[in-house]
């Protein structure tokens, strides 16, 4: 009877670290070919070179698209941040009517499917005339990022007792100042998270960009993916590596800001 | 009378909705709504004023065969990635939910959002990397001496579901995780109690009381990997045509926006269903976690 139920745990915690692995080691993968000098992707590696990484620093190519990417996305992460807090304390404070609909309504972007919101968008610039300016790809990418910041200040602000706001104002705060000394600082945390999770958003951002970029202005992702078509090497590896350690930095700076259980409860 | 009492109830803070509704109502209801008209206009209504209403765009997708069957790989392709991310992504989340250590389950948190937070070009290209012929899984095997040609991993759909399985494998985790974390663990040890075996307590305990999330997770996944672009044009390599694919190519190649706007309207109807089907379970989930 013993061994039975230990035969279920092992082939349960095996399952789940295949899962594990299966999920991480493609990740993993890429820092041995980041580092691989071989001139194509070829395994086992036969050695450690910084070349890849060298290349990708120095192709003017590739840092005009990283530079426009961060520029981008620190754009996107300054107006996703104020457009998403607004509208998450209109919609936990403002007593709107059909705030559940309200909500779906603008977390729809992460569901429907991005490639045609970057075609409705083009469609759009193209019938207006006013082909496709870098502001239109601002836009596109300020959608799909408010809704992270939505999220994040949302659970924030369910969280987090309403007598604490009330009782400031019975102690005769003006409203004003509940604002900026009860409020604020409690849902910061929350849009803190929002903003780093729009960042990430931005500059991974593939399906929109895909409509809204002009030649010769692509963001990273795009130059990788039209690089991947024709070029397999070690280039595209080490600019992966560069937007993975971007990846974890924000996992970490996430996880000390707010914990990731806050992520995922909503 | 009632209304005006509603009325009062909004306050000043409602306005901060402003930003947003401009943001949504200019650049998302509205070219969604130009994309579906332009797609019943034979042309283009700026440069050519006398274009008519036509049904000829959504015709044209149910007579080629080379459309209807990229819409049927699609659904395809979305059914067998949202069954194996189902499969996958099960024990993980019921891992995860019954982690009693907090480290572990901050670990195994990270393991899933750290994939989450890598950009589709990047993982799509680390499968290339493993599939190709001279990738990791190849090389191995004729290094052990199994296999003497490499295996057609990559360039058709199999790559293509694998790729798009291990995109979308968090999302369903996620979505898990929470539904089985408010089962009650003491459900399943009364069961356990009661002298069903951990099997038959899973499959008549747990697995009944999570259908909600396996519902909702496998809405969220198949809306997801059918509007998929990066993952089926680089693991299918020429070999696999889906509608995302489609669209971009009628606007790319033949700058043709009527049809795309067709294409995109059937997809976006597809993931419209999926999504308030997705929205109605979550929403039915925490009322019942309220009134609990």
């Amino acid at each position: 009877m013993s061994t039975r139920i230990d035969a279920g745990r092992v082939t349960y915690l095996a399952v789940n670290t295949g899962v594990v692995l299966f999920l991480l080691l493609p990740i993993a993968i890429i820092a041995v070919f980041a580092l691989n000098p071989t001139p194509y992707i070829a395994f086992p590696p036969v050695g450690v070179s910084l070349r890849w990484f060298a290349k990708f620093f120095a192709s003017a190519d590739f840092m005009n698209a990283l530079w426009l990417s961060l520029g981008v996305a620190a754009v996107v992460v300054v107006l996703a941040t104020v457009i998403g807090a607004l509208v998450a304390l209109a919609i936990a404070r403002g007593n709107l009517p059909g705030a559940r609909l309200l909500t779906a309504v603008f977390l729809s972007p992460l569901m429907l499917p991005a490639i045609l919101t970057g075609l409705a968008l083009f469609q759009v610039f193209m019938l207006a005339g006013i082909g496709r300016p870098l502001w239109g790809l601002v836009v596109g990418h300020t959608l799909v990022a408010v809704p992270y910041v939505l999220r994040t200040t949302l659970a924030v602000l369910h969280d987090f007792d309403r007598r604490i706001e009330e009782a400031a104002a019975v102690l005769g705060a003006a409203p004003a100042r509940v604002f900026r000394e009860v409020t604020l600082p409690l849902i910061r945390p929350g849009v803190m998270a929002g903003g780093i999770f729009a960042f990430i958003v931005s500059f991974d951002q593939f399906p929109i960009s895909l409509f809204l970029v002009v030649p010769n202005g692509e963001t990273l992702p795009v130059v990788l993916f039209n690089y991947i078509r024709f070029d397999l090497d070690g280039a595209i590896a080490a600019a992966s590596m560069v937007s993975i350690a971007l990846a974890l930095a924000v996992v970490f700076a996430l996880e000390r800001l707010i914990g990731l259980r806050a992520y995922v409860r909503l | 009378m009632r209304r005006r009492r509603q009325r009062e109830q909004i306050n000043g803070i409602a306005w901060a909705i402003t930003p947003a509704a401009l943001l949504f109502v200019l650049f998302f209801a509205l070219p969604f709504g130009v994309m579906a008209a332009l797609s019943l206009l034979s042309g283009n209504p700026v440069s050519n004023p006398n274009v008519a209403f036509t049904w000829r765009n959504y015709a044209r997708l149910i007579d080629s065969d080379l459309y209807f069957d990229a819409l049927i790989a699609t659904l395809r392709i979305g059914l067998v990635v949202t069954i194996l991310a189902l499969l996958i992504g099960y024990p993980l989340a019921h891992w995860m939910a019954r982690m009693r250590s907090r480290v572990g389950h901050a670990l195994l948190l990270m393991a899933v959002i750290a994939p989450m937070l890598t950009g589709i070009v990047v993982r799509t290209f680390a499968w290339m990397t493993l599939l190709s012929d001279r990738g990791v899984i190849n090389t191995t095997l004729t290094w052990l001496g199994w296999i003497e040609k490499p295996l057609p991993l990559m360039y058709g759909e199999f790559g293509v579901v694998v790729g798009l399985v291990h995109i979308y494998v968090p999302f369903m985790v996620l979505t898990l995780v929470g539904v089985i974390g408010r089962i009650d663990p003491a459900l399943e040890e009364a069961a356990r109690n009661l002298g069903a075996g951990r099997l038959h307590t899973f499959l008549e305990v747990t697995l009944p009381l999570s259908l909600p999330g396996i519902l909702a997770g496998s809405l969220l996944v198949f809306a997801l990997a059918i509007s998929a672009y990066v993952t089926p044009v680089l693991l299918g390599g020429g070999n696999v045509l889906t509608l995302p694919m489609l669209i971009y190519q009628q606007v790319s190649a033949s700058f043709n926006l009527g049809f795309a706007g067709a294409l995109g309207v059937v997809l976006l109807a597809v993931s419209l269903a999926l999504v308030v089907a997705y929205n109605a379970i979550l929403g039915r989930l925490s009322g019942e976690r309220r009134l609990a």
